[in-house]
């Protein structure tokens, strides 16, 4: 089997110039498969992070049924149980309570409708980035009494209202027990997220000042909860609903909180087969093509091979050793320009400000940071050698069937 | 013993409504260790006779016995193994594998026989030490003159010690000297190793050479005839060389 690998080898390096085209081609694919996969793999993580760092959390504890209505009348009191359950998880890093409930903001120009986030500004700081998104150049900043009669809006809803840091809103809901309350606020600061859709919806106000307009005392709609990672989110979600084991809450991980979310990565993970797709109908008749053309070159010798005894069946293996030969060159040389690519790229990042309104529609940052994962690598090597094998199958069955007699006559 | 049995061979190439009777009706018997060459002018059936032989064609009618085996109904991977382990073939164009060394072009041979390693390059050093080229056997084809290729050959073709080897005009494309060398080391490979060979050839040279002569035309035997093999013949044409 070496003497074929090697015989396989050799015979890639007799036309240098033709072999060197295709692993050319072969490298210029995998690279630009793997710039692809790393630009997905960057907006998927930012698309993740943004969520999660914004409205999910990586869990969050509601009473049952609260992640579909949102209804403020659905509440629960945070008790010592559950503050002891979290204390005791030790891939807990942090969480922060919150009141969550639907109104409306009007000011001397405008109304919208909105989300209304109650919070814990010195709690709310290590569970999500709202206030790293405030914008200082504003004139604003962050919350930080929980009970001052501040709001803090985002800046698209600032132009929208026509409202400036200092400048006074009228917030108007309905309590919990299903009356109309009204309140004065100033507006603090403003925010701009990566995700535009939220920017237009969410609003955040002190928590002690939402739960004394909405009449719930010390009740609230949630805790947010983050984890060390994202990744081991559904694992620790178990272990704090059995610790908990409260059948009036509920335990959720940002996967059962966003399936549209999971949804979108699961739709752009099988995009990726389109990538593949492209890399497999460039790479396959460059290389049956330049196997062929080997082939009819060395007719004369296959038959003289085959005349002294080599079987077909070895003949067939010398030609797909040739081809594993050709790709794994190509693949090689591929993967290690895209391990060098992905890393300078995950310092610098890929400005794509242009697309800057689509890619805050998408939930992702204007700058994206490719990555590749072990997974990705490993993915990229079979897809490669798969390509070649396939493209190597009939070259190999046309020399393995060459008849000895034939080509020995053949010039 | 008989290492080549035929009987009534018969082979007809059928081609555009135009049918060539390239053999007819054959009859051949030859014996182990015979120094045979076959002889003829072109269009005779020489070549046809051999590739019958070596089981890289099918005859249309008649026997063909080759080391016990008869050729007629093997199948192509019973042809290859056979013609790895019973023939050695050499060429008139030299044909060895340009991508590999004068060593690995012998041991190929082995390595399909699934020789060991260490034992298949200690037999090859030794086969291309024995045909003159101790000293060649790192050098790729195209760094060999045209004997030195076809010894090579030679080598290839002896290396696994085969009951029949086949040349098919060896000598075609050297000069007198070296076709001289090389049937020189053929011939004592003959005696010594008492492997049959059988040549076909135009090359009076050969023909002096040959313990047995047969001449075709037309497809038939025309003359078979058994002989001292002629190496005064050949001193004589190449006046100077001496006598291993």
């Amino acid at each position: 089997m070496k003497t074929f690998i090697m015989l396989g080898w050799r015979n890639l390096w007799r036309q240098k110039r033709r072999s060197l085209v295709v692993i050319l081609s072969i490298t210029l694919g995998v690279l630009m498969m793997l710039l692809a996969i790393g630009i997905m793999n960057g907006m998927i993580a930012q698309m993740l992070d943004n969520s999660i760092s914004t409205k999910l959390g990586h869990i969050a504890i509601s009473g049952r049924g609260f992640s579909d209505t949102m209804r403020i009348e659905n509440n629960f009191f945070p008790d010592d149980r559950i503050s002891t359950a979290l204390r005791k998880e030790k891939d807990i890093v942090a969480f922060a309570p919150r009141i969550k409930a639907y109104g409306m903001i009007q000011s001397g120009e405008a109304s919208r409708g909105v989300m209304i986030i109650g919070v814990l500004p010195s709690s709310e700081i290590n569970v999500s980035k709202i206030n790293e998104f405030t914008l200082p150049d504003e004139g604003g900043r962050f919350l930080s009494d929980p009970d001052a009669l501040d709001i803090l809006i985002s800046k698209s809803l600032a132009d929208k209202l026509d409202v400036y840091v200092g400048d006074r809103v009228v917030l108007m809901l309905t309590d919990k027990d299903n009356e109309r309350a009204g309140v004065g606020l100033t507006v603090r600061g403003f925010f701009r997220t990566p995700v535009e859709d939220y920017d237009n919806m969410v609003v955040y106000m002190g928590i002690g000042r939402l739960q004394t307009l909405t009449n719930l005392g010390g009740n609230i709609s949630e805790i947010t909860i983050i984890t060390k990672k994202k990744e081991i989110a559904d694992s620790v979600k178990e272990r704090l609903s059995r610790a908990i084991n409260d059948p009036s809450l509920e335990v959720l991980s940002w996967r059962d909180m966003a399936p549209f979310l999971v949804k979108a990565i699961s739709l752009i993970d099988k995009m990726l087969l389109i990538y593949y797709a492209i890399f497999f109908i460039t790479v396959v008749f460059s290389i049956a093509n330049t196997l062929i053309m080997s082939i009819m070159e060395r007719f004369h010798e296959i038959g003289v091979m085959k005349s002294i005894g080599t079987r077909p069946s070895q003949v067939f293996f010398i030609v797909m050793f040739e081809a594993l030969n050709l790709g794994a060159v190509g693949l090689v040389i591929g993967l290690g320009a895209g391990f060098l690519l992905m890393l300078f790229l995950s310092f610098t990042g890929i400005d794509l400000s242009i697309f800057m309104d689509a890619m805050r529609q998408w939930g992702a940052g204007s700058v994206i940071y490719p990555f590749m994962t072990a997974r990705d690598f490993i993915i990229s090597t079979v897809v490669v050698e798969l390509t070649t094998i396939i493209a190597a199958i009939y070259p190999a069955v046309k020399a393995a069937r060459i008849k000895p007699l034939d080509a020995l006559h053949y010039v | 013993m008989a290492i080549i049995d035929i009987n009534k061979l018969v082979k007809i190439y059928d081609g555009n409504s135009l049918e060539v009777r390239a053999l007819n009706e054959v009859d051949l018997r030859v014996e182990k260790g015979e120094f045979t060459a076959i002889a003829g002018p072109s269009g005779s059936g020489k070549t046809t006779l051999l590739n019958l032989i070596g089981g890289l064609d099918q005859p249309t009618h008649g026997s063909l016995t080759v080391a016990g085996k008869d050729l007629r109904n093997m199948s192509v991977r019973e042809l290859s193994d056979m013609r790895l382990n019973n023939i050695g073939f050499i060429f008139q164009a030299y044909n060895l594998i340009p991508v590999l060394t004068a060593l690995e072009n012998v041991e190929y041979i082995l390595l399909l026989q699934g020789v060991a390693k260490e034992e298949r390059r200690e037999r090859s050093t030794r086969i291309l030490e024995e045909v003159g080229l101790g000293k060649e056997i790192n050098r790729r084809p195209k760094e060999l003159s045209g004997g030195q290729q076809q010894r090579v050959a030679v080598a290839r073709a002896i290396v696994s010690e085969p009951e029949l080897v086949l040349a098919d005009e060896p000598t075609a494309n050297l000069d007198q000297k070296t076709g001289a060398g090389l049937l020189d080391l053929m011939h004592d490979l003959n005696h010594r190793k008492n492997i049959t060979f059988i040549f076909s050839t135009h090359d009076s040279m050969v023909m002096d050479y040959a313990e047995r002569l047969i001449h075709l035309s037309d497809g038939r035997i025309v003359s078979d005839e058994k002989k001292k093999s002629s190496r005064e013949s050949r001193e004589r044409k190449t006046p100077g060389k001496k006598k291993k």
